[in-house]
């Protein structure tokens, strides 16, 4: 379970978020939307404890990230929008060394190999130096290693960008199959058609602001999209 | 998993990506070039003054044989003495039989050449003035050889840090620019871990290699070096304390989130301050603390003394001639000789010469003390200045050590004048026995007792200096950001 209670998050005189709250419960997708600097990454950085809250708390699993930074990155997985790696090495090393610093041992190769596939990586690519792959490739031994680590939580930031339409759709099923072992799963996106599909709840958010939450069972791709630009353009 | 295991895991990672990136490798095997280089010179250079000490020796010994046979000779009648070479005469004996005092080299001198090119390693003492054999060369501070030679101290002192450079500038930066930062800090992992464990696999082979190979070095080509003790972990403990002072400056600097290229500045800037500039600006106020007095005044008074010298002994020094047709009034009858004029002259001169100058030639030794004295006292306001001082201390050539043996130059020196002047001034002959058992100079030993108080201490700051600036890193890797 992932929340976060009345954070504002201040940069010097920009405040990035005010006063936001939001709870993701185990088995919950929530997508949130909003455009760039909307505060969607700094939320998500706050539940890493990249920053600390101006005021407020964000809490893992029932557990304060900020007096737990370590412990409460055990149940949580995380994939940015762009996944960098150790070029030097191939996808299956730095899929060794983020697993074992994942979940704390070194897994056997087969199991590697094994969630290379599952996240979509071709075969021929897993012993190829990660400096010659494409941002997709990438973008899936980043999925590897966040499956690798079975965590409760999952920080999505903007995940599906880099990837083509098949992927993402390969990616979206991921997603459905981690959200049914009761996963809470927490994803920016600017894509609306991807939240409605995917997400359980949306948010949108708007200069730090949290605007509005709903079911996307209880609406339509139209309204979404036109509650989307009524707030973008108000 | 443990801080431990996950500790082993980025050391074990970071060891796999400077392998594969050869920056280690291409390090170590410059160090490993740059110590051999240095050592063959420190070697080299010790090799040389061991052969002047041992040569002047053998002369000492050449002159004490060539003054007893020709005592001998003049004694049987087969040589008639001259008034400037018969042994019977005090005034001669005092000097032809003058002894060498010879500072021989440290079991581990090759270390650092320090001031050993500067300060002489042995005088011939006689009866002559301490101006001719003391002060007749330049009297330098301790600190302005510390750039001077390509020795095992300037591999570590000048050259170790810039390697450490080349290994942490971007020990921090690289994972923020490349990007891998979020997603290594995204796992269960702190930053203090994350920096030491990119710290450990640079650190421990880059500085085992600067503390054993030189001892390995020592052992395989001194052989006075398997005698040097607990001096060989000193100088271990020295390098690995001035080593990790560079590697926490390197982490405290990475931990202010500049650009790797930014770091590397400010390490180089840092490097120049107190390598560079620290060393000179306390030199600088080392000399202004406690001045030398002026070479010219000594030069001046000295010609004055000489010449006042040649007026006041000028009958003695032109009444010599007599002995050209009348050799045989030299020889010593009933313990008694003839001291020549010229001889007597001579020995007067040198002596009235030593008394007229004695304050200003202390004034010197005081001024060289003064100055050594306040550069152990300021040597902590910059670790190279402290790592040298340390090197030269183990390696016996140290400005104390110098100091100590120009002292003892000087107390033997006027001990052996004391014991010819009332045989000169009184006309006693030198017997063959009294040639025979001349006291002979005893080299003083290294002082490794004191160089272990001295170095106690070097280290001490040091750690003190590294721990530190490894604090003001972790105190700024509290306030540190993922970008």
């Amino acid at each position: 379970m992932l929340e976060a209670v009345n954070v504002t998050k201040e940069f010097g005189p920009n405040r990035a978020l005010n006063g936001v709250s939001l709870r993701v419960e185990a088995g919950e997708i929530y997508c949130l939307l909003g455009a760039n600097g909307a505060g969607k990454t700094t939320l998500i950085n706050l539940f890493l404890n990249f920053h600390q809250p101006t005021s407020g708390s964000v809490w893992i699993n029932g557990r304060d990230v900020a007096s737990a930074p370590i412990d409460t990155k055990r149940d949580v997985a995380y994939i940015p929008e762009q996944v960098m790696l150790y070029g030097m090495l191939t996808g299956l090393e730095n899929l060794d060394y983020f697993a074992a610093l994942a979940t704390g041992q070194r897994q056997p190769k087969d199991h590697l190999v094994a969630l290379l596939a599952e996240a979509g990586l071709p075969a021929d690519a897993v012993d190829r130096r990660v400096s010659n792959y494409s941002k997709g490739m990438r973008q899936k031994v980043g999925i590897a290693i966040a499956l690798a680590k079975n965590a409760r939580a999952l920080l999505l930031d903007e995940p599906t960008s880099g990837l083509d339409p098949s992927a993402a759709n390969e990616f979206s099923q991921l997603l459905v199959r981690a959200q049914e072992r009761g996963v809470a799963i927490l994803t920016t996106t600017h894509d609306l058609f991807h939240a409605k599909q995917t997400g359980t709840r949306v948010g949108i958010m708007k200069r730090g602001n949290l605007m509005s939450e709903l079911d996307s069972a209880d609406v339509s791709h139209n309204d979404l999209e036109a509650l989307y630009l009524q707030h973008m353009r108000d | 998993m443990s801080r431990r295991g996950t500790l082993a895991l980025v050391v074990r990672q970071e060891w796999r990506m400077l392998i594969a990136d050869r920056s280690l490798l291409l390090v170590l095997g410059l160090l490993v070039a740059l110590i051999t280089y240095g050592f063959a010179n420190g070697l080299a250079e010790v090799r040389t003054r061991d052969a002047m000490v041992e040569s002047v020796l053998q002369a000492e010994a050449k002159a004490g044989r060539s003054q007893l046979e020709r005592f001998d000779r003049i004694a049987s009648g087969q040589e008639l003495p001259s008034p400037f070479n018969n042994p019977a005469n005090p005034a001669i004996a005092g000097n032809g039989s003058g002894r060498q005092a010879v500072l021989p080299s440290a079991a581990l001198a090759p270390i650092a050449i320090g001031q050993s090119d500067m300060m002489p390693n042995s005088y011939r003492i006689g009866t002559r003035s301490k101006v001719e054999f003391m002060y007749d060369s330049e009297i330098e501070s301790p600190w302005n050889l510390l750039s001077g030679h390509f020795d095992l101290s300037f591999v570590i002192v000048f050259l170790l840090p810039l390697l450490i450079f080349a290994l942490t500038f971007n020990l921090l930066s690289s994972e923020r620019e490349s990007g891998t930062e979020r997603m290594l800090l995204s796992q269960p992992l702190g930053l203090g871990t994350l920096a030491l464990g990119k710290l450990i696999p640079r650190a421990a082979p880059l500085l085992a290699v600067a503390a054993l190979l030189p001892i390995l070095l020592l052992l395989a080509f001194r052989s006075e070096a398997w005698g040097a003790g607990w001096l060989l972990f000193g100088w271990a403990a020295l390098v690995l304390a001035y080593g990790l002072f560079w590697f926490a400056l390197a982490f405290a600097i990475n931990t202010l989130r500049r650009s790797s290229s930014a770091n590397a500045l400010m390490l180089i800037a840092g490097w120049t301050i107190l390598v560079l500039v620290m060393p000179v600006m306390l030199n600088l106020l080392v000399e202004r603390l406690h001045p030398a007095p002026s070479r010219t005044e000594l030069s001046i008074q000295t010609r004055a003394i000489q010449a006042d010298n040649l007026r006041r002994y000028d009958d003695l020094f032109s009444g010599d001639y007599r002995y050209i047709d009348e050799p045989e009034s030299l020889q010593a009858k009933d313990g008694k000789i003839e001291i020549p004029a010229r001889t007597m002259a001579s020995f007067l001169a040198r002596r009235d010469m030593d008394k007229r100058v004695d304050g200003l030639l202390d004034g010197f030794d005081q001024s060289l003390a003064g100055q050594q004295a306040a550069a152990d006292r300021l040597s902590f306001l910059s670790p190279a200045v402290l790592a040298y001082e340390g090197l030269t201390v183990l390696a016996g050539t140290d400005g104390q050590r110098y100091l100590t043996f120009r002292q003892d130059v000087s107390q033997f020196h006027d001990g052996w004048r004391a014991r010819f002047e009332p045989l000169i001034m009184n006309g006693v002959a030198i017997t063959r026995p009294d040639l025979e058992n001349l006291p002979r100079w005893q080299a003083p030993p290294h002082d490794r007792r004191g160089a272990a108080r001295a170095l106690g201490w070097y280290v001490a700051v040091m750690a003190l200096c590294a721990l530190v600036a490894g604090v003001l890193g972790c105190w700024r890797l509290r306030r540190y950001t993922v970008a």
